[in-house]
């Protein structure tokens, strides 16, 4: 019981994590019904963004010396003397590069709020009142741009960020069994149940969420209400990238930085086609569900299996539902 | 029959053909083509950018000693992404447009098992890659092909050996789900069982992305003493290193050559603290840095100051680009022995000078001289990393297997 209990909690972490990336895709597809195949190359940006202005930004020769390690006096005597990987000398550790982490995180949100602005603005706006098919494959080339654009601006090479929480560990007893946790992993799961939150109960109880709804119903009958669907789709767009942001962050922590952070999005894609596209809740439990699977495989059948097995349950939730767990099912008369 | 000026000038040419028809077909080209497929983009594209610009210097150098029998070596490296059918499709062009091609470099262990059924007759050529895929070191089936050192299953026999001379019991194999990655596990295992070790953990994890606190979790449980990581370039080793040390685990982690680049683990080092500190693993070739350098890397140091200036090659050549460096070497001596003996550059030719290649002062890659059997060169010798120096620096004396 402790054992299972112990790969639930890891698949839960990662799937929180799958499902701050599949709130965007739902919400530009909630907007726009635009399925973003490149949203994976976003959260790249937003991952290359946090890297640019926490780890390139501190070490520039302009650049104030606390802003790379900010060590106050007191912080040097309490670390002083601490063993290397002890709770105390990782949050003491973490706290040195607070303010980096800080303006990663800032220049990540508005660097690729600004970006997501752009393709709406120059790509996606340009395409409205075309088919959903045309915008689709444009944001297929997209990836072509994105992945392209990131290696001439950042390189191939791969890169480490610092953590967005303290890693200390965390141990207690449960069942007879004990548990382990990793700090910045519980942390990167709050956030992402945390923004997750707060973006449904914007759909759900604010004037732009509302907008984002009926564009979403109807976007003829939006525009004739007075909704104005030019802004609903560069809100989308702006969510998505701004969430991204965070993603892409969470993910560098998790995984380091290259352009292969991208392909990441392409497996969330299935999630959100089991969750159902337009469906927050049915992706949230989409991406809990592929990640307590993904978990358990690995426990019980070992990596082989893991990277099949939740798949193999995405598409027999697709077959027996193709609008997915809780998707919309559209009706077309013929 | 009255010899006219028509008859002397159609009987004059007929004679020119058929006397210096022999020298035509004997004449040196103008060049020798080495062609080389690099992963510029793609998951490994980190290695493929750092190597590109080594094999610019290895085709100036070359030329510089003269090429392969007094003809000019050209050096031309196309991106494959790191998928084995577009390094293919790159070798048929290569075939198709480079009469002269008498070399080729690989990217990946995909490749050279996708390329080898096809290395046959005319389309032959010597081949050298990134790859230590034991499968590769085959003459009898692979004659063309050949590793620039030992064999993954060596690097794990190695380490093993190590494991067991420390005096450990039980080690954990953690490997990317990849073919590179499971390369050597079922030969790990049979060597593990014949020195009395037991194999506690196998785990397979994504190459990129991996659940690192899900196998960390699999690691603690299995109470490994050692644990051989496999089948990682630049990513989820040092994370799974890092999680082992915030668990508090005691592990003591190895590498293949793959995971032992010194710039990869300074970057770790940078950003994570001192997690890699005491990591080790097998590498064939001496570092960069090394103070006993030889003449080789002294050459390759005073061109990259002034080649390479101020980009990250000035002042180090990383173990990728070594590796290749290395491969090419191993090609190009093998060549010139053939052209020394008068005879053509066929890959026949060439792999059989292959073969000759024992004792074989390397100019300083390795401690020692070195020995192609099997198509490999089974040398190299244990590194470990300090976080202190942050340094990879020797644990054990030159070996060969």
């Amino acid at each position: 019981m402790g054992q299972l209990l112990q790969y639930g909690i890891n698949g839960l972490m990662a799937g929180a994590i799958y499902a701050l990336i599949a709130v965007g895709i739902v919400s530009v597809f909630k907007a726009t019904r635009v399925v973003n195949f490149a949203h994976g190359y976003l959260i790249m940006f937003g991952a290359y963004f946090y890297f640019t202005f926490a780890v390139l930004v501190p070490q520039a020769a302009w650049a104030p010396e606390w802003l790379q390690s900010w060590r106050p006096d007191w912080m040097i005597e309490m670390r002083e003397g601490l063993p290397m990987f002890s709770p105390l000398a990782a949050v003491l550790d973490w706290l040195a590069n607070g303010p980096r982490i800080l303006l990663g995180l800032a220049g990540a949100l508005i660097c690729n709020a600004l970006l997501g602005l752009l393709i709406e603005r120059t790509l996606m706006r340009p395409l409205m009142g075309q088919s959903v098919f045309a915008m689709i494959m444009l944001t297929v080339g997209l990836i072509s741009i994105l992945s392209g654009s990131a290696q001439l601006i950042w390189t191939s090479d791969a890169e480490f960020v610092p953590a967005l929480a303290p890693n200390t560990p965390i141990r207690f007893e449960l069942f007879g069994q004990m548990i382990f946790l990793f700090g910045a992993d519980l942390a990167n799961m709050v956030i992402a149940l945390v923004i997750f939150a707060a973006i449904v109960a914007m759909v759900r109880y604010t004037k732009s969420g509302v907008a984002i709804r009926a564009t979403a119903e109807d976007q003829s009958t939006a525009y004739s209400m007075g909704i104005s669907v030019p802004k609903v789709f560069s809100r989308a767009w702006v969510l998505a990238s701004t969430t991204g942001a965070i993603a892409g962050a969470i993910l560098a922590t998790r995984n380091g930085i290259s352009p292969a952070l991208g392909l990441f999005g392409f497996s969330v894609l299935a999630i959100v086609l089991m969750g159902g596209l337009d469906s927050y809740l049915g992706v949230f439990l989409a991406a809990m569900i592929v990640g307590v699977l993904e978990a358990l495989a690995q426990w019980q059948l070992g990596g082989e299996w893991a990277e099949i097995v939740p798949y193999v349950a995405v598409l027999l939730v697709i077959l027996i539902r193709p609008h997915g767990l809780f998707g919309t099912r559209e009706i077309e008369r013929i | 029959m009255r010899l006219n000026r028509r008859h002397f000038l159609a009987t004059s040419a007929a004679a020119t053909a058929t006397l210096g028809a022999p020298t035509l077909l004997r004449a040196q080209p103008a060049e020798y083509v080495i062609g080389a497929s690099l992963p510029l983009t793609g998951p490994f594209a980190t290695a493929g950018q750092m190597v590109a610009p080594a094999l610019r210097m290895f085709e100036a150098l070359v030329n510089e000693d003269g090429g392969i029998g007094g003809v000019p070596i050209r050096v031309t490296a196309e991106d494959s992404g790191y998928i084995p059918a577009n390094a293919l499709a790159n070798y048929q062009r290569s075939l198709a447009t480079e009469p002269n091609l008498v070399m080729y470099f690989g990217d990946s262990t995909g490749f050279m098992k996708l390329v080898a059924p096809e290395l046959r007759g005319p389309n032959a050529r010597l081949m050298g890659s990134t790859s230590f895929a034991s499968e590769l070191a085959d003459p009898v089936n692979n004659p063309y092909q050949y590793l620039p050192g030992p064999s993954y299953e060596d690097q794990f026999d190695i380490l093993l050996q190590q494991v067991k001379d420390e005096g450990g019991s039980s080690v954990a194999f953690i490997f990317s789900n990849t073919e590179f990655g499971r390369d050597p596990i079922a030969h790990g295992r049979a060597r593990a069982e014949e020195l009395g070790l037991q194999v506690v953990l196998e785990e397979a994890t994504r190459e990129q992305g991996a659940d690192i606190p899900t196998h960390v979790t699999r690691l603690a449980q299995s109470g490994a003493e050692y644990c051989i990581l496999q089948g990682y370039v630049t990513g989820v080793w040092p994370q799974l290193i890092g999680g082992a040390r915030q668990f508090g685990l005691p592990t003591r982690f190895m590498g293949t050559f793959w995971g032992m680049e010194n710039a990869i683990a300074d970057r770790v080092t940078a950003e994570a603290g001192p997690i890699l500190d005491g990591y080790s693993g097998v590498m064939p070739y001496k570092y960069f840095y090394d103070p006993e350098r030889g003449p080789v890397y002294e050459r390759f140091a005073a061109f990259q100051k002034t080649a390479f200036a101020g980009t990250p090659l000035e002042n180090y050549m990383p173990t990728w680009g070594i590796q290749a460096l290395f491969s090419l070497t191993i090609g190009i001596e093998a060549l010139r022995r053939v052209a020394d003996k008068g005879l053509e550059l066929t890959a026949d030719n060439a792999a059989e000078a292959l073969s000759e290649l024992q004792d074989w002062d390397t100019g300083g890659f390795f401690g020692v001289p070195v020995s192609m059997v099997d198509n490999k060169i089974g040398t190299g010798r244990v590194y470990q990393y300090s976080a202190e120096t942050r340094l990879f620096t020797p644990t054990s004396d030159w070996f060969t297997v």
